[in-house]
């Protein structure tokens, strides 16, 4: 998958003669299988978010069952549009990142990956801290359960955006990466941006409409 | 090996303990915030079975079986190990049950697994029939009776007919698209080993208190917000199965749109690797609503939340819709694949090409759109919004259109043909034959009021049972003897292979035709006991169930027997063009000494001389020019 392995995948192909491997597949697609499999990940995760997009309309345009603020219980909009800027600004220090891979800048790759991070681990810990404070648990009634379903499946999204972070952090610090090969920066950068678009839609049909 | 060696490396033995301390670990955390909160009781079992043994166990079997062993290596930056081949070809049975990377080994796998499953669910139904013999009650009390045909339709649609058709795709697509394997082959083995988690759930889940889940497959809510703990095993298990089938068929996309063998254009492709295709964007789309839908139930359930919940604002058709939106494209996960098994099967053996190749990949396509617009088909009676009905069932008989263009297709196919009966051919046959009939009840049921005169009796039950076993099974069967030569080596015995035909066919009409009558007579499904009237009807039923039922053990006989001591397969007994039979039987280890080149569509049949590829002559190694994203054909040798 990545350079280890490949150079692993050349050495057996170098002796042949005494190591038979599989033959070279063909490639038939302009695509990269690593780029293409992420992109069909996220559209299936898409479609996981159409499913809880799809309740939260029931609840509050086909079962007309109103929305926040709900006796006089209402979303922490402000906190939550200053979290949406941390987690967007993330989107653009990822890109710095795959930036400095591209252009054989270390630092910046290794810079711009921890800054990610800390601007997703951030957003996170703000989620939380928000949980903890608004004062409703999700089991009150249908429109806490869709809150609280909605932006926990998307801070799910962002542990596991988080997780492959984390990976090519630790990758980026212990020397993998190069201008010609940084997939695994940029296959969980991708997923990165996914989680950032998504969390638009989360934040503007929960707090703002 | 030492114990302590067994216990690191990967296996069973690590499995086993990954399971027991994920279990712990999930009970402890349950019975740490219940202290922590000070709630009462300290153990409750149905969170700590929940947790422990549904969520976090499954987590320790998969990496203690090592599925993830690549990955943590990887991730942790260090060197992975470099890839010596040695999870790649069965050498004894004994590497079936290890984590091994080769399609050939996961497609058997996958085949055997879901075989397992598919006699636990039958022998279910024949437990179904013994009860409905005769009216009264015999064998099983009522709350027994559900938790029987629950898990029967779980297994046969999530643990069988979905899987099965996943397990010969992966033995023969890279083989027939000129592959050495699948893209992602560790992913496609982690897709297998994650399978058998959410049967052995659903199998389980008769041990507990309250009995299996008894609400279906379907699982509507709030009935399966409410039931006992058995419910929680289908809700979590389907997620596995569900995540299973979604990374298959992402590796299915990938592999068909990146791997293909110089001069395989799409429109060269056999209409198998078409129909896995399609099926693979349906199954990418569609299953995480299902997903979605279960953790609803799963939330309201676990949590206390109100996704279903009138009174608290929760719209209960919610479930119904989300449901839907994925299971009746779920049909058609169900039905494409066979589709590709006919196409294959029919051109082979009639020595015809098949008539209409385009249209029979764009019917495909026509499908899949069509197949996200007629949900509420199944929820004419469920009192949603009645503006929805005449939509649906308009375009659920246009749906039939396609369908219809693969019928007449196959039947031209064989118009003229040089039709060889050997068994693979006689089940094509036979489903060409009920599958139109359950499409036929289908349309039937299209039309909003036979819909609501014969909802929830025997007519349904018929009718999904002629289009899911005359024709999804019968296509696996014809799967299985086309391409059992292939993936064992071996020939299987034609006369056992015909027996078991004859028999599954008269009998599966015997057992299925009637309940259309009953149905419309009134007869309503998914209850133990019926009315007097039915008796006769009934007796007849469970009678032809019963050799329909033993009419599998012929085959099971014969594919055992066959695989261990059949004569030896030639490498093409069916004189096939397409490109997995220009190799040896079973395969080599590696699919190919080198990439086969594509020269011509799949099924010239009939025009001599005609080859689908060619594979050059042992020439010095040069890596081959790639073909570019349309393809161009290459230059003819
Ligand atoms: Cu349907």
């Amino acid at each position: 998958m990545e350079s280890a392995s490949i150079a692993a995948g050349h050495a057996a192909h170098d002796q042949e003669h005494e190591h038979h491997g599989p033959p070279e597949a063909n490639v038939s697609s302009r695509v990269e299988a690593q780029f293409l499999g992420m992109l069909l990940f996220i559209v299936s995760e898409l479609m996981l978010f159409g499913a809880f997009f799809t309740a939260y309309f029931f609840i509050r345009v086909v079962a007309e069952s109103g929305w926040f603020p709900i006796d006089g219980q209402d979303l922490p909009v402000a906190i939550a549009a200053v979290n949406s800027g941390i987690l967007l600004s993330s989107s653009l220090t990822m890109h710095w990142a795959l930036e400095g891979a591209r252009r054989g800048n270390r630092r910046a790759l290794q810079v711009g990956l921890l800054t990610t991070f800390g601007l997703g681990l951030t957003f996170l810990t703000i989620q939380v801290n928000e949980y903890v404070h608004l004062g409703f648990p999700i089991s009150e009634n249908a429109q806490t359960s869709v809150f609280y379903g909605l932006t926990g499946l998307h801070g799910a999204h962002v542990v596991v955006g988080l997780t492959l972070l984390g990976m090519a952090t630790t990758r980026a610090f212990r020397g993998h990466y190069s201008p010609e090969q940084h997939r695994g920066v940029e296959v969980p950068g991708i997923y990165w941006h996914f989680v950032d678009i998504m969390w638009i839609f989360v934040f503007s049909t929960l707090y703002i409409l | 090996m030492t114990f302590a060696q067994r216990l690191t490396a990967p296996g069973w033995y690590r499995a086993a303990l990954g399971t027991a301390l994920m279990f712990a670990f999930g009970g402890a955390l349950v019975v740490g915030v219940r202290a922590l909160y000070g709630w009462d009781p300290l153990f409750n079992w149905d969170a700590i079975i929940t947790v422990g043994a549904l969520i976090a166990a499954p987590f320790g079997y998969l990496v203690g079986i090592g599925c993830f062993d690549y990955w943590f290596y990887w991730a942790s930056g260090r060197p992975t190990r470099p890839e010596d081949h040695s999870g790649h070809g069965a050498r004894s049975w004994k590497d079936y049950f290890r984590v091994n990377t080769d399609h050939k080994v996961i497609g058997i796998q996958y085949i055997v697994t879901t075989m397992f499953f598919f006699i636990a669910g039958g022998l279910m139904a024949m437990l179904m029939r013994a009860e409905l013999a005769q009216p009264g009650t015999q064998f099983v009390d009522p709350n027994t009776f559900n938790g029987l045909f629950s898990v029967h339709a779980s297994l046969m649609i999530f643990l069988f007919i979905i899987p099965v058709f996943a397990g010969i795709a992966n033995f023969v697509i890279p083989l027939m698209i000129g592959a050495p394997d699948m893209a992602f082959p560790r992913l496609n083995a982690l897709s297998f080993w994650m399978l058998p988690i959410a049967g052995v759930m659903m199998l389980a889940s008769f041990f507990v208190e309250g009995g299996a889940f008894a609400t279906g497959w379907t699982a509507y809510a709030p009935l399966s917000t409410e039931t006992p703990l058995g419910q929680q095993f289908f809700t979590v298990g389907v997620q596995f199965a569900g995540a299973s089938s979604i990374a298959t068929a992402l590796n299915f996309l990938v592999t068909i749109i990146t791997m293909r063998a110089p001069g395989m254009t799409f429109w060269r492709m056999p209409l198998l690797v078409w129909a896995n295709f399609t099926t693979s964007l349906l199954v990418v789309i569609a299953t995480p609503f299902i997903a979605g839908s279960q953790f609803f139930v799963l939330l309201d359930r676990s949590l206390g939340t109100h996704f279903f919940t009138p009174g608290a604002g929760g719209d209960v058709l919610m479930y119904q819709h989300v449901f839907w939106f994925y299971s009746h494209p779920a049909v058609y996960i169900m039905m494409l694949p066979g589709f590709g098994i006919i196409s294959e099967v029919i051109s082979t053996n009639a020595r015809k090409p098949v008539f209409g190749y385009r249209m029979m990949a764009f019917s495909l396509v026509a499908i899949v759109i069509l197949g996200f617009t007629v949900w509420a088909h199944h929820m004419f009676v469920s009192g949603m919004f009645s503006w929805l009905r005449v939509p649906m069932m308009i375009t659920t008989m246009l749906i039939a259109v396609p369908t219809g263009i693969k019928i007449f297709s196959w039947l031209a196919t064989l118009w003229r043909g040089v039709i060889h009966l050997r068994t693979p051919m006689l089940f094509a046959l036979g489903f060409i034959t009920m599958f139109t009939l359950g499409g036929i009840s289908g349309i039937m049921l299209a039309v909003v009021p036979f819909d609501i005169h014969v909802s929830d009796t025997y007519f349904i039950v018929a009718h999904i049972h002629y289009v899911l076993f005359g024709g999804s099974v019968f296509t696996i069967f014809a799967g299985i003897y086309h391409w059992f030569p292939k993936m064992t080596g071996r020939m299987y015995d034609e006369t056992l292979g015909k027996l078991h035909f004859w028999l599954s066919f008269i009998f599966f009409n015997l057992t299925f035709g009637p309940m259309h009558l009953v149905g419309i007579d009134g007869m309503p499904r998914r209850v133990a006991d019926y009315a007097e009237q039915y008796a006769t009807w009934n007796a007849i039923i469970s009678i032809s169930a019963f050799i329909f039922g033993a009419s599998f053990l012929i085959f099971l006989y014969n594919m055992i027997a066959s695989w261990r001591h059949g004569p030896a397969a030639a490498a093409n007994p069916w004189r096939a063009h397409s490109i997995e039979w220009q190799v040896s039987s079973p395969p080599p280890i590696f699919n190919f000494d080198e990439i086969p080149t594509v020269v011509g569509g799949p099924y010239e049949y009939g025009t001599p001389g005609a080859v689908h590829a060619v594979f050059k002559e042992k020439a010095p190694a040069q890596v081959p020019a790639p073909a570019g994203g349309g393809g161009a054909p290459p230059p003819t040798e």
